[in-house]
């Protein structure tokens, strides 16, 4: 009796949970994968209600994890089984898969012309398009500009005004930086930033030349002077509390006025703006040796598609709805707090950086990230290392051992 | 005369006063345990304003309910709890009913396969899985178990199998054997024996491994992350992880999320106290 | 024991085919998985390209000279004997202690046992919070100047771990302790107070001996389970700060995914299954035979 009550509970559930996952009918679902920024949660709500409205027989599966943890190790298992219809992640990612042979050639969609040439020109390898970018982050050191201009501080444009404006700050018993290291991604961006205004612009490829062993993190001058700025960042901070500190404490304190700068991008924009909206904060660029740093222009959101999808045409549909409908883009900017790579959208919320950008746009002053970006690859490579200048600065190795074990990973960089 | 109703040692002198201090610092022990939960709780009813800027330690204004509303959507509560109670369920008979048979056969049979298997079976006990996950992925995708229900849960059935044959083990002494011989002698069959007398007999084994397995399985993260990534088939620790890294500047939500989660599974604790206590006190005596 | 059922041919049949099934989705499942991952590591294998090129010995040798392996490997013994230790010593004080006790046995066992049904995942995220934001604002309640933010730095992550390890699992063995305790024979005890035993006497000569079992299951439980440890690291620490608390199975997680090789992660994940197998292997037979003795 017993035997037979258990089989038929067990048949009932079975044929539950088939059911229930062999969905409804003619509706096509596409299985995307999406590598999110912590600003960007939410965003696939926004996608799924306009995709609902205009193109109801198609779904999408969502699988959606960090970026940085789990966009590469799912590709990695999905390279295995298959990949994902589409796939969203960053702009870095784009050579790497399509070196692998396994993203969808783009050229010549028709809706390539709803993005501005940047957009494309970010996700094209080997004259191919194999990505299309959504929208860009804008990279630098933000500062809290009543602050500054209540205590006439200047904008410094090389290290001995930034000297300046630390020691003024600190005289004010302002903490000069905002820091989370608890985070080790921030301690991997911000170096990434200093080396693009110090390294890659003076080699272009750098990156190839390191695989090559031509050059060296411990032999370079420059790349060794990107770290050391970290030491200078993490001595202007609160020291005691950045490992253990979260990135909404350490924005809160710093829109309350307790520091004056941080070294970051629009990611922290959302969380400046929750907790005081009227928040005014400008941006900078990092000083940098020679004093002409640019400020860094990150595209960021890069939507990229399986070589071997069996629905090229829903495909084509659900892409074009993301980067050509008004409504939803501007929504999705005003969420991320990010700027638009699409000709005819952007973001409408109140950005007080903006006059910033405006202005060193019109000189010139903007950098692409992925002069960097790609050079040196940020899983396995960069995020190892900045792991390792947190050891450092806390004591448990010293910047030769740390810029040796950059090298030793040689082979991970790209 | 030395009272021993309720004690086992002998009663001191100044016995109220020790009593009292053991009382008192029991209940500081037990607040300090509770501190962490009551944090969650406490945290999931603020808003995020408020997370910033007030102290843990205050009461939330007002109980603000949204965090609950969208974890719930973000959690996708009514799908993924069905999901992972189904699959917590299934595996956990399908482990009991196959350790079961593999521990009665081996314990019954002293041909050297049997011992050989005994000890196969053990070292799985050993095998840290979450460092094979890759090969474990690869050879589930070439069986197409990767993304479906059933392959799921045949990883939880092989991850488990070992402990449940190790616990089953020890209780098969608890079945006499010769009821197995007099039913033999009546003439059923192995098969019959073990189930309709064997199974019955060993309850007490079967209600253990019910309890011990069901929380590994349902606090598991690794093996259904792997295994299934499409949105109708995720557990709640899945799309918890998400919560927890894609809300980092929201983790009233998060917080949120963990009361709906662990309350069912403490209040059913509290509510199964005594089997579930009895379940395990009775394992590790024959363990 | 002897089975006098009939040994024919039939009853042998079926007898494997009640076995068949178990070891079957086990090797599966969990062998063939071992198998290929050893022939990994002997490979250069990146995790992701088509092509797997051999390697050799290369992985192994490698684990002897990188620094990091040795780091995670210091991080997770001090880990494990830190929480053998304490976990223990804990878990049999209160087990005593609610064995003893007048009121509310069954209250202080439940609040006690509690966090370990919570998730490790779960408990790690917790956690964070509560040496981030929580503890940290009993200073100001208390006017006191503790530091409570472990997770913060390299000297003071190992306890702020173990002290959230411990927080979860002590309920556990206590529940396994607490159940020997009260098998124990009381007339053990009445015997001995008749001839005057003092309370530590008594627990040292009838109660020590009479948990040997119950010490074996603690003991090594609570090895195997600590040198494992994963999921807590990904919620709260993520093996820092710097990598302070990267344990060997956090380290086999980053060289493999994020370090991309795949070879030398299945080379260190063969070396763990060795170092658990030894450590059971010694643990059991030390503690058996301590056992047996006592």
């Amino acid at each position: 009796m017993r035997k037979a009550s258990f089989l038929s509970v067990l048949i009932i559930l079975a044929m539950f949970i088939t059911l229930s996952a062999w969905g409804q009918g003619k509706v096509i679902t596409l299985k995307i994968l999406d590598g999110q920024s912590t600003t960007d949660a939410g965003m696939e709500k926004l996608i799924d209600e306009a995709l609902a409205k205009k193109y109801p027989d198609i779904k999408l599966d969502w699988d959606i994890g960090d970026w940085g943890k789990t966009f590469q190790p799912k590709m990695q298992q999905y390279l295995q089984s298959g990949l994902p219809d589409i796939m969203i992640g960053k702009g870095q990612d784009v050579p790497t898969y399509a070196n692998l042979g396994v993203l969808a050639n783009l050229t010549g969609k028709p809706y390539l012309k709803n993005v501005i040439p940047a957009a494309v020109g970010s996700g094209t390898v080997k004259g191919k398009v194999y990505g299309v970018v959504f929208n860009a982050l804008y990279q630098g050191v933000y500062y809290n500009r009543k602050l500054f201009s209540d205590n006439n501080i200047h904008i410094p444009k090389t290290q001995a005004q930034l000297l300046d404006v630390i020691n003024k700050l600190k005289s004010l018993g302002i903490t000069p930086f905002e820091t989370h290291f608890k985070d080790t991604w921030s301690i991997g961006n911000i170096t990434m930033q200093f080396a693009i205004n110090d390294v890659f612009n003076k080699y272009h490829n750098w990156g190839d030349q390191f695989r090559a062993g031509k050059v060296n993190f411990a032999t370079s001058p420059e790349y060794r002077a990107c770290y050391m700025y970290n030491k200078l960042i993490y001595d202007n901070t609160w020291k005691d509390d950045t490992f253990s500190m979260d990135q909404i404490k350490a924005d809160t304190l710093m829109v309350q006025g307790k520091a004056g700068m941080k070294v970051s991008g629009s990611w922290s924009i959302q969380n400046f703006q929750s907790v005081d909206p009227d928040f005014d904060f400008g941006i900078f660029p990092f000083p940098n040796q020679t004093g002409n740093a640019k400020l860094i222009f990150e595209p960021n959101i890069t939507i990229m598609v399986s070589k071997n999808t069996k629905y090229m045409e829903a495909v084509d549909k659900v892409i074009s709805l993301i980067i050509g409908d008004k409504e939803l883009a501007e929504k999705i900017f005003n969420l991320t707090k990010t700027a638009s790579m699409l000709k005819k959208a952007g973001p409408t919320y109140n950005n007080p950086s903006q006059k910033d950008i405006d202005s060193y746009a019109s000189k010139n002053m903007i950098v692409d990230a992925n002069t960097g970006n790609t050079q040196l690859v940020w899983g396995g490579f960069q995020d190892q290392n900045a792991q390792d200048i947190a050891a450092w600065l806390q004591g448990q190795m010293t910047i030769d051992q740390i810029l040796k074990a950059a090298d030793s990973r040689r082979s991970a960089s790209k | 005369m030395i009272s021993l109703s309720k004690h086992k040692y002998v009663s001191r002198t100044n016995g109220l006063i020790s009593k009292i201090i053991i009382q008192a610092g029991m209940i500081l022990i037990s607040a300090i345990i509770i501190l962490p939960i009551f944090s969650i709780i406490n945290f999931s009813f603020k808003t995020r304003t408020e997370l910033f800027v007030s102290s843990p330690f205050s009461l939330p204004h007002n109980l603000y309910w949204d965090n609950y509303f969208n974890a719930l959507y973000r959690l996708n509560i009514g799908t993924t709890f069905i999901n992972t109670v189904a699959y917590t369920f299934i595996s956990v008979i399908i482990i009991v009913i196959l350790s079961g048979a593999s521990a009665w056969v081996i314990t019954r049979n002293r041909h050297k396969f049997y011992k050989f298997s005994y000890i196969y079976y053990l070292i799985g006990i050993l095998i840290p899985f979450q460092a094979l996950f890759l090969p474990i992925y690869i050879i589930g995708f070439k069986l197409q178990l990767v993304n479906t229900a059933y392959g799921l849960i045949f990883m939880y059935v092989a991850t488990g199998i070992s402990f449940g044959v190790f616990v089953m083990s020890s209780f098969i002494s608890q079945v006499p054997i010769e009821l197995e011989e007099a039913a033999s002698i009546d003439g059923c069959s192995i098969f019959r024996t073990y189930f309709t007398i064997v199974m019955p007999l060993l309850q007490p084994a079967i209600a253990t491994l019910i309890i011990m397995q069901s929380f590994i399985i349902w606090n598991d993260y690794l093996l259904a992350s792997l295994f299934v990534s499409s949105g109708n088939l995720k557990t709640l620790n899945v799309n918890f992880q998400q919560l927890f890294s894609s809300t980092a500047s929201d983790y009233s939500t998060a917080m949120a999320g963990i009361v709906i989660t662990i309350i069912p599974i403490i209040t059913l604790f509290l509510v199964l106290q005594k089997y579930i206590v009895k379940g395990i006190m009775e394992g590790s005596l024959k363990g | 024991m002897r089975n006098n059922v009939k040994n024919t041919v039939k009853n042998q049949a079926q007898y494997i085919v009640l076995l068949l099934p178990g070891l079957l989705i086990f090797t599966i499942g969990l062998i063939f998985p071992i198998i290929l991952d050893c022939y990994y590591s002997f490979t250069s294998w990146n995790g992701f390209t088509k092509e797997v090129p051999w390697s050799g010995f290369a992985n192994y040798i490698k684990i002897f000279t990188d620094p990091f392996a040795l780091n995670a490997w210091v991080f997770t013994i001090k880990f494990t004997i830190g929480n053998t230790i304490i976990q223990n010593v804990f878990a049999l004080l209160f087990a005593v202690i609610i064995d003893n006790i007048h009121f509310g046995k069954a209250f202080y066992r439940a609040i006690l046992f509690v966090p370990c049904l919570i998730a490790p995942l779960v408990v790690g995220f917790i956690w964070t919070h509560m040496y981030g934001d929580v503890l940290p604002s009993l200073n100001s309640l208390l006017h006191m100047h503790i530091n409570y933010k472990l997770f913060g730095s390299p000297r003071s992550v190992l306890t702020g771990l173990l002290i959230v390890n411990n927080w979860q699992w002590i309920g556990y063995w206590m529940m396994i302790y607490l159940a020997n305790l009260q098998s124990i024979p009381k007339e053990l005890y009445e015997a001995s107070s008749v001839d005057g035993a003092s309370f530590f006497s008594q627990f040292w000569y009838i109660t020590i001996p009479m948990l040997a079992p119950a010490f074996t299951i603690c003991i090594v439980g609570i090895t195997l389970g600590s040198l494992r440890v994963y999921d807590l690291l990904v919620s709260s620490t993520e093996g820092g700060p710097g990598r302070a608390s990267t344990s060997i199975i956090y380290y086999i997680y980053t060289s493999s995914i994020s370090g991309r090789q795949y070879g030398y992660g299945s080379a260190l994940s063969m070396s763990v299954l060795l170092v658990l197998l030894i450590i059971a292997i010694i643990q059991l037979s030390i503690l058996r035979k301590r056992e047996i003795q006592l």
